[in-house]
């Protein structure tokens, strides 16, 4: 930038299209006001307070961007419609919207889970007081004193403006910054389990250091990348590469630095280490939320990233996609087959699904490329993190509600003759499994057919025949966790399965019914992804 | 050579020798101190280069606040103050290994970026307090702002996790 020009004329002040920009207004607004609300509220009516906010938030916020998702401008004259925002920080465009709105509907329902009482007697399912050291006699009048952290919910907010910013950042700065936004709050919410609180707390710590450290790779690849191109905006850095005028090691250097602190926040191999340990060890309603909405989120940046900033070095970074993709689908099936807790079940199953995501990404990239009838990568991976998202926190949502005495019975034995035990959670629960395996009529066959066939058609086949065997494996457990829920006799005392209260309860049923919908009818989503169009530049 | 390459190599000196200081020393404190004098010097350099903002931030937030939250940390901990014998890098070929490396990358990151490109030092605002204030209230407002979200967020998360509910706290 020449400075000269900048002094020369007077400071503007920036201008900001807040109609645009409104849903993200709205979460952060409700966060701070979530804040307030701790500070001035009595005790015993925050949890009241906060829950009812965060609820009226999310609405607000889906109904703003549902507002702004129908005023978009067509952009370039091609499928493209939306506009650079916020001094060109951020891009409102097609997949922005429908990335929100998966985001803010997936929060809508994991709020609903946290705000769950009843399955503790009473109190939320986080830390009663994070400070009291676990099994210390203040732990335990915190527990007789019936105190609950309600700040879990302005956090999440925070978390949720993070998600909502990062797919739609249209520099590495505004990318950084998000990334920073939405990984903090989950940092702290992995460490304030009730139950369990020393693995709650080594999952936090573990999630905190891994984090930062990708962080670190991240913004030195932005460095690189900046060194290379001159610019963190993104036209201008796909400008550069297009053009290509030497120093092609600081590009290549760059992009795989990027793809480090991306590839960690989508859970995929070799930098998935983190994702077992901290699924396990997070408060359930908290990995349902984070393996959720990190995940719809991490993949509308990435896929922005190397879209839009390096589309035209797709050449270069295809290989590298390749590998990680396999690599992923391998460790995630064949790593999942011997677990024995479920929520580290579940978590190896996140992992392999993002290796299945991943080999979407490599097809078809432009709207223009693909035939009538056809989609792009953006649109088939935009449609499996709906299928995906809604599956994943309903399983969740299920797992918090096999209990026994010492909390939720995450032991895959403790589950052996849950159909006996009750048919109706054994039964969603057998076909949210399903859904995951990608068994027809479930929204995860739909899933994994959209992405399969764009990567076909992007003349990746080799990729797609791994992909489906492992789709196989994968269903292996999957499967055998229904065998053992349906077939086995109960150990013991056998699983007992507590009553919710309504909040959990819509959540399962959401999340079920979507996973059925989504298989038998995916038309209507799949016509919102494709009326996404493509990223704007 | 002109008086700002002396001093561009004076104080280069100075940053390098004390921060091969701030790794051989044996005292903790010590290390903390020699680092004051390496950053101090980098600010300098940065004033040769112009950049009188970013020297000022890096006295103030580096000198200033890092150096200062580790002294505290150190002081906290009750770690030993004097001088440790077995306070040795006993990794340090690795250790000179990947700073070896990062120097490279660094140095051929700014080769390739600025190479050939000629400070006009009579002209130069590149660096100056209103072209950075003018560039983070423009082209960065949102970022910017978006920042102080994220701080209000690790604050209310050191809250959470550090204050106890004693029965003052309590209604």
């Amino acid at each position: 930038m020449s400075s000269a020009a900048v002094l020369a004329a007077e400071f503007q002040a920036p201008s900001f299209e807040y109609s645009l920009l409104s849903p993200l207004l709205v979460i952060f607004g409700v966060a701070i006001t979530g804040v307030l609300v701790e500070a001035f509220a009595p005790r015993g009516s925050r949890y009241l307070l906060q829950a009812v906010l965060a609820v009226l938030g999310v609405v607000g916020a889906l109904v703003a961007t549902v507002i702004v998702g129908l005023n978009l401008v067509s952009r370039g004259g091609g499928t493209a419609h939306g506009s650079i925002a916020a001094e060109g920080a951020i891009a409102v465009d097609g997949p922005s919207i429908f990335i929100w709105g998966t985001v803010l509907v997936l929060s809508l329902v994991s709020v609903l889970l946290f705000a769950e009482r009843r399955l503790e007697g009473g109190v939320l399912s986080f830390a009663g007081q994070a400070a009291a050291l676990p099994g210390t006699e203040a732990e335990r009048e915190a527990s007789t004193r019936g105190l609950e952290h309600t700040e879990v919910f302005p956090l999440m907010m925070f978390a949720v403006g993070g998600m909502m910013l990062f797919p739609a950042s249209n520099d590495l700065l505004t990318m950084f910054v998000a990334l920073e936004v939405l990984s903090l709050p989950l940092y702290l919410l992995c460490g304030l389990a009730r139950r369990r609180r020393l693995l709650s707390q080594e999952a936090a710590l573990k999630y905190f250091m891994l984090g930062a450290f990708s962080s670190g790779f991240f913004i030195y690849g932005i460095a690189l990348v900046y060194g290379y191109a001159g610019s963190m905006n993104f036209a201008a850095i796909s400008a550069a590469v297009s053009g290509r005028a030497g120093g092609e090691g600081l590009l290549l250097g760059g992009i795989a630095l990027l793809a480090v602190g991306m590839m960690f926040k989508v859970g995929a191999a070799p930098f998935h280490a983190w994702t077992p340990d901290v699924y396990q060890g997070a408060p359930t309603a908290v990995t349902a939320f984070m393996a959720a909405c990190t995940k719809v989120a991490a993949f509308g940046a990435l896929l922005r990233l190397f879209y839009v900033a390096f589309g035209g070095a797709r050449w270069d970074w295809t290989p590298m996609v390749w590998v990680i993709a396999i690599l992923t689908m391998v460790v995630g099936s064949v790593l999942a087959l011997s677990q024995t807790d479920v929520k580290r079940m579940l978590a190896y199953s996140s992992i392999a699904h993002a290796g299945f995501l991943l080999t979407g990404f490599v097809g078809a990239q432009q709207v223009a490329d693909v035939g009538i009838g056809e989609i792009t990568s953006l649109q088939a991976v935009l449609f499996y993190l709906v299928t995906y998202g809604f599956t994943t926190v309903a399983a969740f949502a299920v797992v918090t509600v096999v209990r026994d005495a010492g909390g939720e019975a995450t032991h895959l034995s403790r589950w052996s003759g849950l159909g006996k035990e009750s048919p109706v959670v054994a039964g969603v629960f057998a076909v949210l499994l399903l859904g995951m395996a990608g068994i027809p009529l479930t929204s995860g066959f739909t899933g994994k057919w959209a992405v399969f066939t764009t990567a076909l058609a992007g003349g990746a086949w080799p990729l797609v025949v791994t992909a489906v065997l492992f789709s196989v494996v994968a269903a292996f457990f999957y499967v055998r966790v229904i065998v053992l829920m349906y077939f086995s006799d109960p150990v013991g005392e056998g699983p007992t399965v507590a009553t919710p209260s309504i909040l959990t309860t819509i959540v399962i049923a959401v999340g079920f019914a979507a996973t059925l919908a989504l298989g038998v009818v995916p038309g209507p989503v799949l016509d919102l992804a494709a009326a996404a169009g493509e990223f704007i530049r | 050579m002109t008086v700002v390459e002396v001093l561009f190599l004076l104080l280069g000196l100075v940053a390098a020798g004390s921060a091969l200081l701030v790794v051989t020393t044996r005292t903790m404190v010590h290390a903390a101190l020699w680092l004051v004098v390496t950053l101090g010097a980098v600010a300098g350099i940065f004033l040769l280069l112009a950049a009188e903002f970013v020297a000022w931030v890096q006295i103030l937030i580096y000198v200033g606040a890092v150096v200062v939250l580790l002294l505290f940390a150190l002081m906290l901990t009750k770690a030993p103050t004097g001088p440790q014998p077995d306070l040795d890098a006993r990794r340090a070929l690795p250790a000179v290994a990947v700073a070896g490396l990062v120097l490279a990358v660094l140095g051929t990151t700014v080769v390739a970026g600025f190479h050939g490109v000629e400070l006009d030092l009579d002209g130069a605002v590149v660096g100056s307090a209103q072209t950075t204030g003018a560039t983070i209230f423009q082209q960065w407002v949102l970022p910017f702002e978006v920042l102080s979200v994220l701080l209000l967020a690790a604050l209310v998360g050191a809250i959470v996790l550090s204050r106890g509910t004693g029965r003052r706290g309590g209604e």
